[in-house]
This record gives structure tokens, sequence and C-alpha cells, in this order.
């Protein structure tokens, strides 16, 4: 009896096994890094997009994780050199993967419907040799944030131009040296975008006309001479190589910081204070650029995939960039959306969705509509070139040492030779 | 025959599972590091392939590197050699009999008992020259009336991070040196009073004497934690301003996973491996000369 029992059991074990197997190659597992925007960022993904997403496609499973901007260089970086990358990674960067021939060009999962949802120019920017290698996810636009309650208080008008930054600063500082003029970035966090925010304003930046790296440019010269200048004034956050800017958009947003130059995000974060936004000011003779950002999804090719995997990061993209799901996400970050229904629908009824957060409030129409204005004239990072994560590196090396006290001509000329070579 | 065997092997077997695991954990990694020092990585963290010894010529020729280096030797000598001779004052004072030593023995213990994150995270909120309790505490104060920048450059950075190092490290220094006084019997202080011996006489021919091996095995430890520590460092600067604040250990992290560069990350560990290899042969030529003499 008990030896019947027992081929039993092992006749059980063994056919339920079978089912097993039988049942996981219908299904289809989906490896998602998703990288966090705010503090409810995780909450939305699994508490909103994974029950939705699973529901509409029972054959695909997600196993996603949220991971912080602060650890998303070292995991992906982890992933990658043990060989375990995931299958679609939200990023900043996309260069270093295709030099690696580690991504599926994008037209091979973005179905002809979606690529024709987003705004063109979005779609064509992450093109290298010929082939787009990834998905615009989200944008923001970077402007400079006042408080202008000290503003007035100090008796100066918003400035445009670096000299009138330098004299409202001036004032400021005279008006209360507790409160500080100007916030400065330049930590490693995003010494980047400290780096556009002059240069590009004078006629300079990472690029020339013709798209080669020329990070010493005499525009760049006299645009990082403009930021030691107010450094050493004392006009801009002391610790400004390493405090990040969010500390610095908390202390705007509590109106002990006179001017910042933010993302549109900031319109939300420093709702106590009462702000004006403005373009970035720019060199006298110059025109004022605004800054875009505009973040990435990618996925990775995998050779030995199972059957049925592209098919299924397909679906993903199809139901992410659905109008109301994919414009209910950019209204709990507070991003804007780079695709051309959503912009639309935001620009109109922003309201019928909710910002992210316990007391989070309705959107806002009148802040897509404008901002969704400024993103199209914005200029954006060059992050279609490979060498693009070291120039970052680089340049926000090279401003540390000129804030430091290094000469601003060798310092550029050596960050220079070492891109190029 | 069969017995005997089995006798001498069972030894191994039993060391076995530690011979497992430190080959796993330890010589596999170290191997590692070797090979990857010594290979090109791509920046997505591919490896490339051999490509001899470029990493260490890029590394030798890296004036961060030096810069590193040095500041790795005066943030080990510094915060071991300070908290060592802070950490034996307090511990004299500690094996003094007073009213709530039991009390200031337990709040001696607290810089220790917290992780090493959260002291810096809270040391980087005292000196922060915004929201600083520092300055916030000198204002009410009417000490000052307008927010001092407590860092305003790479070194006072430094100066900072080797002064909590110092901070937590002393209550570590304190515990060794206590055991080691209250092991000491009363009895050879009360012959060199009688003796006529006074505080100096009898600080250097019986407490230091006697206090040696457990001054030794605090110091041996600490150059270790310390010349390894990173929690400090990443949680004050990262190495910035400008790369200068960094000590190995967080140049190691920087290169490979802000860089981008996990083969020169390689080279300089590889660098570290060897310095720390020096100091433990050098310790162990010593203890085991100390040995010897005590043999004798």
């Amino acid at each position: 009896m008990k030896k019947i029992l027992a081929m039993l059991l092992v006749l059980t074990m063994i056919l339920s096994l079978g089912a097993i197997s039988a049942f996981a190659a219908d299904e289809v597992t989906l490896d998602v890094i998703i990288s966090e925007y705010g503090s409810y960022t995780r909450e939305w993904w699994d508490g909103v997009f994974i029950p939705k997403f699973e529901e509409a496609n029972p054959d695909i499973k997600l196993n996603l994780e949220v991971v912080s901007w602060n650890d998303l260089d070292a995991v992906v970086n982890t992933r990658i050199s043990t060989g375990q990358q995931p299958d679609i990674l939200n990023f900043n960067a996309f260069a270093d993967f295709v030099a690696d021939d580690l991504l599926m060009p994008a037209e091979e999962y973005a179905s002809e419907e979606l690529q024709a949802k987003f705004f063109p120019d979005f779609w064509t920017a992450n093109t290298m040799d010929g082939t787009i290698w990834a998905l615009p996810i989200l944008a923001s636009a970077r402007g400079l944030y006042y408080n202008k309650d000290i503003l007035e208080a100090a008796g100066v008008e918003v400035p445009t131009t670096w000299a009138e930054v330098k004299d409202a600063c001036a004032k400021i500082k005279e008006y209360d040296p507790n409160i500080i003029p100007w916030s400065l970035d330049i930590s490693n966090d995003e010494g980047q975008a400290a780096f556009s925010y002059y240069t590009w304003n004078n006629g300079g930046g990472f690029i020339d006309a013709d798209g080669n790296w020329a990070l010493n440019s005499t525009e760049n010269v006299e645009a990082m001479t403009f930021m030691k200048e107010l450094i050493d004034a004392g006009y801009v956050w002391p610790e400004y190589a390493t405090a990040t800017r969010y500390p610095q958009q908390d202390a705007f947003a509590a109106g002990s910081v006179a001017m910042i130059i933010g993302p549109n995000n900031l319109y939300d974060i420093a709702a106590d204070v009462n702000f004006g936004v403005a373009s970035i000011p720019a060199n006298e003779g110059k025109d004022p650029v605004n800054m875009g950002v505009c973040d990435l999804l990618v996925a990775f090719a995998d050779e030995d995939a199972e059957e049925g995997r592209t098919e299924a990061i397909s679906k993903f993209f199809d139901f992410f960039y659905d109008t109301d799901l994919y414009s209910e996400y950019m209204v709990y970050e507070g991003f804007l959306p780079v695709t051309a229904d959503s912009a639309a629908l935001l620009a109109e009824n922003a309201e019928q969705f909710k910002k992210g957060g316990p007391d989070g409030g309705e959107g806002n129409s009148e802040y897509f509509a404008n901002f969704n204005e400024v993103l199209a004239s914005c200029e954006f990072y060059p992050t279609y070139k490979v060498e693009w994560s070291d120039v970052m590196v680089a340049v926000t090396a090279a401003e540390q040492q000129i804030a430091e006290g290094a000469d601003i001509q060798e310092t550029l000329d050596a960050a220079q030779a070492e891109i190029v070579g | 025959m069969k017995k005997t065997t089995l006798k001498k092997a069972e030894p191994y077997v039993w060391i076995l599972p530690s011979i497992i695991l430190m080959v796993g954990m330890i010589v596999v990694p170290v191997i590692t590091v070797f090979q990857m020092s010594m290979s090109e990585i791509s920046r997505a963290g591919v490896i490339k392939g051999y490509n001899n010894f470029e990493n260490f010529r890029a590394i030798f020729k890296s004036a961060t590197f030096w810069h590193t280096l040095q500041n790795t030797f005066v943030w080990t000598v510094v915060v071991v050699g300070l908290s060592t001779v802070l950490g034996f004052i307090i511990a004299m004072v500690l094996n003094q009999k007073f009213h709530g030593r039991k009390f200031v023995r337990a709040i001696v213990v607290f810089p220790w008992a917290t992780s090493l994150i959260i002291q810096a995270t809270i040391w980087k909120y005292i000196i922060d020259s915004q929201f600083g309790s520092l300055n916030v505490i000198l204002k009410k104060l009417g000490i000052i009336s307008q927010n001092i920048n407590w860092t305003p450059s790479a070194a006072a950075y430094f100066a900072w991070e080797c002064w909590i190092g110092i901070f937590v490290t002393i209550p570590f220094v304190t515990f060794c040196v206590l055991s080691g006084l209250q092991s000491i019997d009363d009895t050879y202080y009360e012959a060199a009073e009688i003796d006529g011996a006074g505080f100096w006489k009898k600080l250097t021919s019986i407490t230091l004497p006697l206090l040696r091996p457990s001054l030794t095995v605090s110091t041996v430890l600490n150059i270790i934690y310390v010349f390894n520590s990173f929690p400090i460092i990443w949680t004050i600067t990262k190495g910035d301003p400008a790369d200068k604040t960094h000590t190995l250990a967080t140049y190691i992290y920087k290169l490979s996973f802000f860089n981008g560069k996990a083969g020169q990350a390689a080279a300089v560990s590889v660098v570290g491996f060897v310095i720390l290899c020096i100091c433990a042969g050098i310790y162990m030529v010593l203890s085991l000369r100390a040995e010897k003499e005590e043999d004798k």
C-alpha cells in the first residue's frame, strides 16, 4: 500500500512539473528598471501600472524595479557586466550601449502607431548612425525661478543678462546677507546642467556647428569665467560642489534662495513662495536658450530570449503610451509629455488626473499648455554622441577644478583633450 | 591504515566549509580584480579583453591618483594616530572611580554603536552652512550674525572628514585600552608609589608597557578599517570638490561607477591591495619577532 502511495506521489509530482513548464512556456517575463522621478514613483508603477498591464496581458509578467537616480548607474553597470541586463531600462543615456551592441533598434519594437504618437523631434532625437535606439519617456524644461518678494524688497528687476544677474545678486546680498542670491549646483549629480545654462547662453556649448566636441571654445571660457565670478563674489550656494540641486530647490521653496534655475516640477515644490518663472539669463547680445531634458526608454537585445519577448516589449510600450494612462503618469510626476496626443489632452484637461502623493491635487492645464510651449524652444543634451557619458563627467570635473581656482582655459583644454584624445 | 587516513583527513573535512567560503568570497574576487585591472572594460561594463598594463599606466599618469594616495596616507595616520591618543586619554579618565562612571562609559559607546552613514549624515547637517545646527546654535547664542561657511575649500572638507573619522574611532580605542587598563593589577601602582614614582613614571613604566598588546591590536585593526573606510567621505563629499578629498576606497568607487572606468578602478584596487599586504607583512614580522623575544 505504501509503495503504491509513494509511486502515486512521484507520478503526481512529475505530472505537475510538466504542467508548470507547459504553463511557463506561454508566459513571458519582462525585466524592467524604472528610474525614481519622485517620492511616489514606486506607488504608481506598483499600484497602477502593473495591475492594469498584467490584467490586460495575462501572458506577460512584469518584474519591475524602481531604482533611485543615485544608484542607477551602479545598478545598470553591475547588471550589464554580469550579463543580467534588464529587458527594458529607463535611463538618461544610450550611446554607450549602442557602442557595445547591447540594444535593439527602436523600430523593431515600436509599432507604427506608437511611432506616430511622438513629437517628431523627440522620436528622432535618439538616432545614431541612422538608427533610432531609444524612446523618449518624458521631458522637463528648465527656467529661471525667482522669488518675487525678495527681488521686490531688494529693489531689483528680474535679470535677463549676465550683468543684470550680478547686479541683482549684489543688491540681494546687501538687502539680507542670509539670503542666497543665486543657486549653483556643479556636484556630480548634474554638473553638466550648470555647464549648459552658462555656455548655451553665451553661444557656446558641448558641440560646435558641425557637431564636433568643442568644450574649450572661447564662448565656454567666457561662460565659466562668469560662473567663477559669481562664486568668488559669494553669490552662490556655498556647498556648490557637494550639494545637489534638491536641497537648493527646497531652500528656494522655503524662501532662503532668491533665484534658481530649475525644472518645471519646481512649480509644485515651490508652491508656498511667491515666485515667477523667466528665461535663463544670457550674456549681453546673445539669445537666451532654455534647457530641456528628455529621458529615455531602451530595450536590450537578447539573442537567447524566449519566444514572444519582442512582442511583449511592444505590448509594454503600447500600453504605457496609451493616451490616458501616460497622461495620468505625467500629471502624477509633474513632467512633460513627449507624445502629441497626451500633450494636447493635458493642455486641455489635466484636471481629470491627480498628482502623486497623499495630498496630491489635480493637474493644471495651464501649466502643461505653458510648458509644452517652452519645451518646443528648448535645447537638449547631445546624448546621441557616443562620448556623451564621458563628457558629463569631464565638464563636471572641469567646473569643480575651475571653482577651486584652476586656470579656466587650461582646464577646458584638458577636458577637450580627454574626450577627443 | 584506513583509520589513520581518515583521522588525518578529519580536520580538513571540518575546515572545508570555511575554506570554500574563503575561496569564494576572497580568493575569487581578488583574482577577478587582478584580471580586470589588466582588461579593457567598456563604460557599460562589457569586458573587451586584455590591454596589458594600460590601466596602470593611466592611473599612474593621473594627478588625482597621486593626490588620493597622499590623502589616504594622511587620513590613515591622522585618524588612527589622533583617535589612539584621544581614546587613550579618555580610557585613563574612565578608569578612575567617579560618580556616573557607567553612564559616561555608555555615552562613549554611542558613536561606535551608530552606523557610519548615519554618523556622517548627522555631521553633514551639523556643518551645513545653510541648515546646519552649528550655525543655528551660534546664531541663537548671538556669537555670529551671518551663516559661516565651514567648508570653504577642499582642505577644509577633508579636515572635517578626518575629525568625523576620529570621532567615530575613539570609542573603539577607548574600550580596547580600558579593557587593558582593567587587567593591570593595582599592586604594581601601589609598589611604584611606595618607591616614589609620579604620574609620568607610572604611565611610562607600568601602564604603557602593559598596555602594549591592547594598543597593538587596536592600532592594527584601526589601520585596516580606516584605510578601507568608505562611508564618511562618500556621504560628506563623494571625493569632491574637484576629486580632492578622495581616499583610495572612494576613488575606486567613483572611477568605476561614476566615471565608467572599471579597469582603472580595478588597477587602483590592486595598488591598495599591495599597500595593505605590505602593512600586514610588517605587522606579521614584528609580531613574530616579539613572540620570539618572549620565548627567549
